[in-house]
């Protein structure tokens, strides 16, 4: 036999001016049989918790309607009213009065009225109707795994063993570095690449919490956060591993600018990352170096700035004038882009050096002549409009980075998805480094373009969310909410009438649905309840109302259509 | 503002809200804050997500009398929910095409994906709406519907 | 139709398949669905009336053994109905064959077919089929003025003495239970039907799963045009998504999936960006 108690709030004035409690009380309670309703001047301050609680535990109440303002701090109060009461608070009905009412109607006091009683009405019937989803909980284990060696992919491992957590690196090349291994100097100093990452090759040595799988690939991750069960296939045979969570550190390729500027055509026109290479081997004698920005970036195919062409330009530009004897460098760009105060000291100091810049326009770019080998490249000054031809060494076309080669397969494997530009995509808004499956993370380039210090910041990023996880003994899946708090609860299904037709596996954004076959042919879809997160689109599609969510059921649904308009 | 519910013909207009706990709810709380006058005619069912709003329940919801059904969501692209707005929306707009059908009108569906914090869009949709469905027939021909109509007659 | 029943008996003959499911003129010209497991019995195969099979093909499916292979004499509409219900787990098509039976011209008139026939033509020649929004019964419920529309569906719907005829021969609707004889949806004897809510969800159900057979309307014993509930949503599909209901076998209704993978035409996905067009205070 359920005692609901209502909970009419005064707020001080703020609801009752325009509301007639007292009225609306009455009315409630002849409509109720045995409804019991209180109107109290407040339910948000201090003193209200105890007073409340005391109220509910006499009234013996175990159902709560609490009509009143919708902020947060009136629910915590309300939240330990019912905690001393013994109340469930799934069992409490929260209807605004306030902003949904009061202060929204205050020129209509009648129609004001009316309505508060409806949705007073409406609150009632959703708490009839409410029902519960079970919780599941799941051991969570304890190691993580990091796919990708490169300056994010390493932060993360390092940041992850240092706090005691047994890390899975798994490499795809043979060695760790990523692209820092092809670097000959990482601007704005003067290390080079395998230097600016010392410390976390050091670690990945000597720690032994990481476990380095070199010449490894991923080949499944199945499970979810807490327990994604993965197979890696390593030099020396499959490994089976369970880990707590996942993060994605693999990485960008770099965009190779086929037929653009005659690259492949002519010698001598070559990319910022053969650049580095010619560096280490040596840069032979030319002289006069012409570099091209925006080369296959901020085009219609890819239209992004990939953030590190330009202080790469930068960088190498520098190290021409001050290491070539009588060397020229000339940067022709459409728009240069050094955000914050190190790297525009850098701008300037390469302006200091006598590196010349020149803006062109990205409807007239720049030509390069040469029949065999570059001789020269014309271009038109975006200011004046005046033309030029300056002779030349060598070309560089500094190119985007853009997604790698793996990312299509790997999203499959993983369950996440890709943002329009093939960059691993993180759930949005307010959730940095998050995907759309819990428990995996992504850093670094194959997130977005960015530098080796921002990739590695976003390890250490991504290794402390993980940590999230990793960091709790067991997890449950009401707990794994995209927000703070609790989950509203879980996808149901009706066991016996399920058609499987498979919309709800087909719609659902986290992949939580699957068809299970019953054994006589019939196929059954069951619900995933850690990764579910009841957005209700499979409630939505179901042909036949089997799925449902039990705290927003279709029976409460219609209740509260039914109550919504009482005249 | 005129008193708020009447329609030009004497019947009050009834809307019923679907608003999403983001963009939806938490616009129309700031529409509360900043005391936007709007008419007393809809009431609002808070769903989780606009997803979560059934198109069975919009149908409910006209043949129970209401005039009309707002769900409000997050803009595409925004959804805290990941992709669950896109399908929700496909299949709202989707539904107006079957009102549109059968004369009831799509305009009685009322989409406002991209209701962000944005308490004078909040307003702005309710006020809308409701001028809007205030200068439409009533749908009594459909929710009549019961044995006290006139006997059944083959024939157009 | 002789080609139609020889191809039936040749696979019988070389058990390519064990049954064909087709019609079967009987005792006193009795026409009805059959299975034909004997290749002599196939002489008594016909092709005419219209009959939709694909709801009985699936039945048969399901309550024949594992491993039983069917062919099913279809025409356009059942091929498409098969291939829906093959999306939705309902039929295993793995263990179907079509013999395909191309419709007449006047046949597609009637139905307002728009693709009166199969994939593969066995039997019958391939006729141009009739865009239903030139016909003017259709025009005068689909387009015009709102209001008038309203009445006149009104009080064709208001004939509807809930048979459930429509929902029961719609080779798509095989949901058990029924949304629609639950009664927190539709009240139980109430007649003529909640218009709004037995019909309109009915329709809504199958706004992307409709293979316009026909066969709802064919069934209402009111004469109900309800084939035209679904043609503007129909349209809309084809024109957004260039999908059409059973024609693509491995593609699942654009509704379902997001807008990254079945954009439509939609340009794209906007970033978190501001909309509305009012003005701040």
């Amino acid at each position: 036999m359920t005692k609901t108690v209502v909970l009419l709030c005064n707020c001080f004035g703020e609801i009752g001016g325009v509301l007639p409690l007292e009225e609306i009380a009455g009315k409630l309670r002849e409509s109720g049989d045995g409804l019991s309703v209180h109107v109290l001047p407040s339910l948000c301050m201090d003193q209200d918790a105890e007073r409340m609680g005391t109220l509910l535990r006499d009234e013996g109440a175990d159902s709560v309607v609490a009509g009143g303002c919708p902020s947060p701090a009136r629910r915590e109060t309300l939240r330990r009213a019912l905690g001393n009461a013994g109340i469930d608070p799934a069992r409490c009905a929260h209807v605004d009065l306030r902003e949904g009412c009061a202060w929204i109607h205050r020129n209509d006091p009648a129609g004001a009225a009316r309505k508060a009683a409806d949705l007073l009405a409406m609150g009632l019937a959703s708490l009839e109707e409410r029902g519960a989803s079970s919780d599941v909980w799941t051991e969570v284990r304890p190691e993580c795994l990091v796919i990708g060696a490169g300056p994010a992919g390493l932060a993360a491992a390092s940041a992850l063993a240092r706090r005691g957590v047994t890390t899975h690196l798994v490499e795809r090349s043979a060695q760790a570095g990523g692209m820092m291994n092809l670097l000959s100097r990482v601007y704005p100093g003067n290390e080079d690449g395998k230097s600016r990452i010392a410390p976390g090759l050091r670690e990945l040595e000597e720690n032994p919490r990481i476990v380095f799988h070199p010449r490894s690939r991923v080949l499944s991750v199945k499970g979810f956060a807490g327990d994604f069960k993965v197979l890696v296939q390593t030099a020396d045979g499959p490994l089976h591993l369970r880990t707590g969570a996942v993060v994605v550190a693999t990485g960008a390729g770099v965009f190779l600018p086929a037929k653009m500027y005659r690259y492949g055509e002519l010698k001598q026109v070559i990319t910022l990352m053969e650049l580095e290479r010619q560096w280490i081997r040596g840069i032979g004698d030319r002289k006069r170096f012409v570099f091209i920005q925006c080369v296959g970036a901020r085009c219609p195919e890819r239209p992004y700035c990939s953030t590190i062409c330009c202080p790469s330009s930068l960088k190498n530009a520098v190290r021409v004038m001050e290491e070539i004897p009588g060397g020229e460098a000339t940067v022709l760009h459409r728009d240069i882009m050094t955000p914050g105060a190190v790297l525009e000291r850098y701008y300037r100091k390469a302006m200091e050096t006598g590196v010349r810049f020149v803006r062109f326009r990205e409807d007239a770019p720049p030509e390069v002549t040469g029949s065999e080998t570059v001789e020269g490249v014309r271009f038109r000054d975006a200011a004046g409009g005046k033309a030029w031809a300056l002779p030349a060494d060598a070309v560089v076309l500094a190119t985007p980075l853009v997604p790698g080669m793996d990312n299509r397969s790997l999203k499959d494997l993983l369950g996440i998805e890709l943002d329009g530009h093939g960059f691993f995509a993180e759930t949005y808004p307010l959730h940095p480094l998050e995907t759309r499956m819990d428990g995996i993370f992504i850093a670094g380039s194959a997130r977005w373009p960015v530098s080796s210090e921002q990739a590695a910041a976003q390890g250490e990023g991504a290794a402390v969310k993980a940590l999230g996880i990793l960091g709790q003994g067991r997890v449950s899946a009401l707990s794994l909410s995209r927000v703070p708090g609790r989950k509203l609860g879980h996808g149901r299904v009706e066991d016996g009438s399920c058609t499987g037709c498979g919309n709800c596996v087909a719609v659902c954004p986290f992949l939580a649905c699957s068809l299970q076959d019953t054994g006589n042919g019939r196929l059954v879809s069951r619900v995933n309840k850690m990764r579910c997160k009841a957005c209700g689109n499979c409630v939505s599609v179901c042909p036949n109302g089997t799925m449902q969510i039990p705290e927003h059921n279709y029976r409460m649904v219609g209740a509260m259509i039914r109550k919504a308009f009482s005249e | 503002m005129e008193t708020a519910s009447e329609r030009s013909g004497g019947k009050p207009v009834k809307i019923l809200v679907f608003a999403c706990r983001w963009c939806g709810g938490i616009g129309a709380e700031r529409a509360g804050w900043k005391r936007a006058d709007l008419p007393a005619s809809f009431r609002v069912i808070p769903v989780e997500c606009a997803a979560l709003v059934e198109p069975d329940a919009v149908f409910r919801a006209l043949a129970a009398g209401i005039d009309g059904v707002a769900v409000l969501g997050c803009h595409v692209g925004g959804c805290r929910y990941d992709e669950a707005n896109h399908a929700a929306l496909k299949r709202m707009e989707l539904l107006k095409v079957l009102l549109d059908t059968v004369g009831i009108g799509g305009e009685r569906l009322c989409l406002a994906f991209g209701t962000a914090h944005e308490d004078h869009q909040f307003a702005a949709v309710m006020g809308d709406f409701h001028r809007l469905l205030q200068g439409m027939p009533p749908l009594a021909p459909w929710t009549g519907g019961g044995d006290e109509d006139s006997p059944r007659s083959v024939g157009t | 139709m002789k080609e139609i029943r020889d191809m039936s008996r040749e696979l019988l003959e070389r058990q390519a398949v064990d049954g064909v499911l087709g019609l079967r003129r009987g005792a006193y010209d009795i026409v009805e669905p059959h299975v034909f497991r004997d290749p002599g019995e196939t002489s008594l195969l016909v092709t005419e009336p219209k009959w939709p099979l694909a709801k009985t093909a699936m039945k048969v499916l399901r309550d024949a053994p594992e491993g039983f292979r069917l062919a099913v004499v279809a025409r356009g509409c059942d091929e498409r109905a098969l291939s829906e219900l093959a999306k939705r787990n309902q039929v295993r098509d793995r263990n179907l064959r079509i013999i395909g039976v191309a419709c007449t011209e006047a046949r597609a008139k009637e139905c307002l077919c728009d693709r009166p026939y199969p994939r593969e033509i066995h039997g019958g020649t391939q006729e141009p089929g009739v865009d239903p929004f030139e016909d003017p019964r259709v025009r005068a419920l689909l387009e015009g003025d709102s209001r008038e529309r309203m009445n006149r569906w009104a009080s064709l719907l208001r004939r509807c003495i809930k048979c459930y005829g429509c929902r029961n021969a719609c080779p798509i609707c095989v949901c058990v239970p029924c949304k629609l004889e639950d009664e927190i949806w539709v009240e139980k004897g109430s007649i003529p039907a909640e218009m709004l809510v037995f019909h309109l969800i009915r329709a809504f159900h199958l706004s992307d799963t409709c293979v316009a057979c026909g066969a709802c309307q064919e069934a209402c014993p009111v004469f109900i045009p309800l084939l035209s509930l679904q043609l503007a949503m129909r349209r809309t599909l084809k024109e957004e998504y260039g999908y059409e209901p059973g024609m693509e076998r491995d593609r699942r209704s654009p509704v379902l999936r997001n807008i990254f993978e079945e954009p439509g035409t939609r340009k794209s996905v906007p970033a978190w960006v501001s909309s509305g067009e009012h003005e701040h205070d």
